[in-house]
C-alpha cells in the first residue's frame, strides 16, 4: 500500500511518524510546496528573533531519510482526484496513491495581494516567509516595521520582531488585541499590559488603508484612522483561509469523519480540517498543534489497525512568545462570568449550568492547566471556582485535589 | 516503572527536598552555589494547602499532556526509567505544556541550562541520571519523614493511564508515627489560630 502526504506540515510529520510507529513499512510520499524539511510554525519566529534556524524542525532536521519518506517539494498540490485515486502538483507532476493524507493546513489571507508584489512587504506564515523577512532585515538595516493585523500571528509578528530590537507599530481594527481569543475586558487588558510592557505602538480601531512605493520598494503606509508612516519593512496577518481547493474546490475547510476520514481513501487532518468541539460539539476548524496531534494519530491508527475515533478538538490556547506574559484562552465567552485581577494577573471564568463554558488566564500560567481539565471533563466548579481563582498562592486548587478542607 | 509517591500526611515542610532538588540541578551541586543564584532550579515546590502540606513536582504521566502539546520537540519520555523530560534547547517558553499540566508543574525563568538569554519552561525530571545509575531522586533520598517514596507504579497502581492527583498518593490507611502525629496536630491547631485572627 502507499500512502502520499498533501503536505509536509505538523500534521503530516506526526502522522507519517505514527505510521512507522504503528509498523507501517510500506512506501511513503510527501508532498508540499516548500523545500524544508517539517517544521514547527510555532517556533519559527523565533529564528526571526535571533535563535537558531535548526530548532524549527521540531522532528528533526532528517526527517524524511529517518522516516524512509520520498519528498517531492516546491510545487504545491493543486488536484486530488479521489476516482483514479492521484494528486497532481501545480508543476504538473502527479502522484498515485492508495490512502491519502490531506493536510495542507491554511495560508495567510491578504486584503490586496498586489501589495506584496512591493520589496519590504510580507506575509507571516510560512518558514519561507521568515527567511525572506530575515534576509530583507539583514541587507536592509531595518529599524522600524509596521505590522498590519493583531490576532494571534500579527502579535506573535509584532513581538518577534520587537525581540529583535525593532521599533513596532501594530494596527488592528478591532478594539483590543487578540479579539478572537479574548472577550472584550481581558483583550483590553492584555492590549494595555503588552502597550506597557513593550513600548510597542498600537493603533486599534485602525487598518492600514495604503503603501505608498519608489521603484518597487515600500516607502511608506497610510492608516485608515489618518495619518500615515515613512517605512521599510510592513507586516501583513490579519487573517488565514484553509488550503482546501484541491480538495473541495472552495476554501472553507474539509469535512471528516470522527475516523478522520474525507473520503474512503483520503484522511484529512489539521489546520484545514472541519472537526467537532469535543465540549461544545460545534463543528469547526480549531487550528491547534494538539488538536493536529491527536487528528494525526488517529487516523494512523485507522489506517494501520481499521479502528479508533478522534476524541474531539479543544480551543485552547495560549500566546506566551519573546516575553513572559502569557495569555490563555478556551471555551467560548458566554455564560455566567466569575473575574479575579490583581496586578498583572487578570482571571475569567464563564459558567454555564454550574459548569466551564470558557475562561481567560491572562499574566500568569499557574492553574491554568487545572481549569484546563474541569474545562475538558464539564465538573461542576460553581461552588469552588470563586476560591480557586482567587487564593492567595494561586495554588489554592490542591486542596480541592487533595480533598482536604479547611480546619 | 518507578515513580515519586506523596504520602503528604508526613510531609513536615521542612523544604529538604526543595534543597536536595537546587543542590542536584545546580552546575556546582553545591548549596552554597545554588543560594541567593537567580538562575536556580528547583523542581519541586512545598505547598502549604489549607492545614497540610504537600511536596508537589511532575508526576510523569503516562500518556503526559504536555508531552502531546509541546509543538517544539522539547518534552521527549525517556521510555526505558518513564521520565518525562524537558530540553531546553529547543523549549521556545511558549507556555503551552503549563496550558495542559494539571499539577501546575511547570513553571518558566531563566535557569543555567537556557541558552538564549531568556527564560525556558523546567519541571522534575525524575533525577533521570541518578534513577538510570540505580539510585533515588534526590528529593526522595532527602526526604526523612516518608513523605516522598520512590517505588514501583504498575505494583501500586495497577497498569493504568492516569493523571489524576489521587493515584500519586500514599499512606491512607497507615498508622502515622506518635511524633508526627503531634506535630500535624500542633500544626493543625497553628493554622486554625490564624485563621481566626485574620
Amino acid at each position: 500500500m502507499k500512502v502520499v502526504t498533501v503536505g509536509t506540515g505538523m500534521a503530516s510529520a506526526e502522522f507519517v511518524q505514527s505510521l512507522r510507529l504503528e509498523g507501517f513499512d510500506g512506501p511513503i510520499t510527501m508532498v508540499g510546496d516548500e523545500e524544508f524539511p517539517p517544521y514547527s510554525p510555532c517556533v519559527i519566529p523565533f529564528f526571526l528573533a535571533g535563535e537558531p534556524l535548526e530548532t524549527v524542525y521540531w522532528k528533526g532536521a532528517n526527517f524524511y531519510e529517518r522516516y524512509g519518506v520520498t519528498a517531492r517539494l516546491g510545487s504545491p498540490v493543486v488536484e486530488v482526484d479521489t476516482e483514479r485515486r492521484m494528486v497532481t502538483s501545480a508543476a504538473g507532476t502527479s502522484e498515485s496513491y492508495d490512502r491519502l493524507f490531506y493536510a495542507t493546513g491554511a495560508r495567510s489571507w491578504y486584503p490586496n495581494p498586489e501589495w506584496l508584489e512591493t520589496r519590504g512587504v510580507f506575509g507571516f506564515k510560512t518558514l519561507t516567509d521568515m527567511v525572506a523577512i530575515d534576509r530583507y532585515l539583514r541587507e536592509h538595516n531595518v529599524t522600524r516595521a509596521v505590522v498590519f493585523g493583531g490576532g494571534f500571528i500579527g502579535v506573535d509578528a509584532a513581538l518577534a520582531l520587537w525581540h529583535r530590537g525593532l521599533e513596532i507599530t501594530l494596527v488592528h481594527r478591532n478594539t483590543r488585541l487578540l479579539s478572537q481569543m479574548t472577550d472584550e475586558d481581558g483583550g483590553c487588558f492584555a492590549t494595555d499590559k503588552l502597550r506597557e510592557k513593550t513600548g510597542i505602538d498600537i493603533r486599534l480601531k485602525a487598518t492600514v488603508s495604503g503603501i505608498t512605493a519608489n521603484n518597487g520598494q515600500l516607502t511608506g503606509v497610510g492608516f485608515s484612522d489618518g495619518g500615515s508612516m515613512e517605512i521599510t519593512l510592513l507586516i501583513v496577518a490579519i487573517g488565514v483561509s484553509p488550503n482546501s481547493e484541491a480538495m473541495t474546490g472552495q476554501d472553507k475547510g474539509v469535512v471528516v469523519s470522527p475516523q478522520m476520514l474525507a473520503d474512503p481513501a483520503v484522511y484529512c487532518a489539521g489546520d484545514v480540517a472541519i472537526t467537532q468541539h469535543a465540549v461544545s460539539g460545534d463543528d469547526g476548524i480549531y487550528a491547534t498543534y494538539p488538536n493536529a496531534m491527536a487528528q494525526a494519530r488517529t487516523a494512523a491508527r485507522h489506517l494501520v489497525h481499521g479502528d479508533g475515533v478522534y476524541a474531539g478538538s479543544i480551543n485552547t490556547n495560549v500566546l506566551k512568545k519573546h516575553i513572559d506574559f502569557p495569555i490563555v484562552s478556551a471555551g467560548s465567552f458566554s455564560g455566567e462570568s466569575v473575574t479575579w485581577q490583581k496586578g498583572d494577573i487578570w482571571r475569567r471564568v464563564y459558567l454555564k449550568e454550574g459548569r466551564i463554558n470558557g475562561y481567560l488566564i491572562i499574566g500568569d500560567t499557574r492553574m491554568s492547566g487545572y481549569i484546563y481539565q474541569l474545562y475538558r471533563s464539564q465538573k461542576r466548579v460553581d461552588m469552588s471556582i470563586r476560591a480557586i481563582l482567587s487564593s492567595p498562592r494561586h495554588d489554592g486548587y490542591y486542596s480541592e485535589m487533595l480533598g482536604v478542607r479547611g480546619c | 516503572m518507578k515513580k515519586v509517591f506523596v504520602d503528604y500526611k508526613k510531609c513536615l515542610a521542612c523544604k529538604a527536598c526543595e534543597t536536595a532538588c537546587a543542590i542536584e540541578h545546580h552546575p556546582g551541586h553545591n548549596l552554597f552555589g545554588a543560594l541567593g543564584d537567580t538562575k536556580t532550579q528547583i523542581n519541586v515546590r512545598v505547598l502549604g494547602v489549607e492545614h497540610e502540606a504537600f511536596p508537589l513536582s511532575c508526576r510523569h504521566c503516562s500518556p503526559a499532556d504536555c508531552l502531546d502539546a509541546c509543538p517544539s520537540g522539547a518534552i521527549t519520555r525517556d521510555e526505558e526509567s518513564g521520565a518525562v523530560l524537558l530540553n531546553p534547547d529547543l523549549c521556545k517558553a511558549c507556555a503551552m505544556c503549563a496550558m495542559v499540566c494539571p499539577f501546575d508543574a511547570i513553571a518558566f525563568k531563566e535557569t543555567h541550562r537556557a541558552r538564549y538569554g531568556r527564560d525556558v519552561a523546567y519541571k522534575c525530571d525524575l533525577c533521570n541520571e541518578r534513577i538510570k545509575a540505580g539510585g533515588r531522586p534526590a528529593c526522595v533520598e532527602a526526604c526523612h519523614s516518608g513523605a516522598l517514596v520512590y517505588d514501583d507504579f504498575d505494583h501500586i497502581r495497577g497498569n493504568r493511564a492516569l493523571s489524576g492527583l489521587k493515584h500519586y498518593l500514599l499512606g491512607k490507611d497507615d498508622k502515622m508515627p506518635p511524633l508526627v502525629e503531634l506535630f500535624r496536630e500542633l500544626r493543625r491547631k497553628e493554622c486554625q489560630r490564624r485563621r481566626g485572627g485574620e
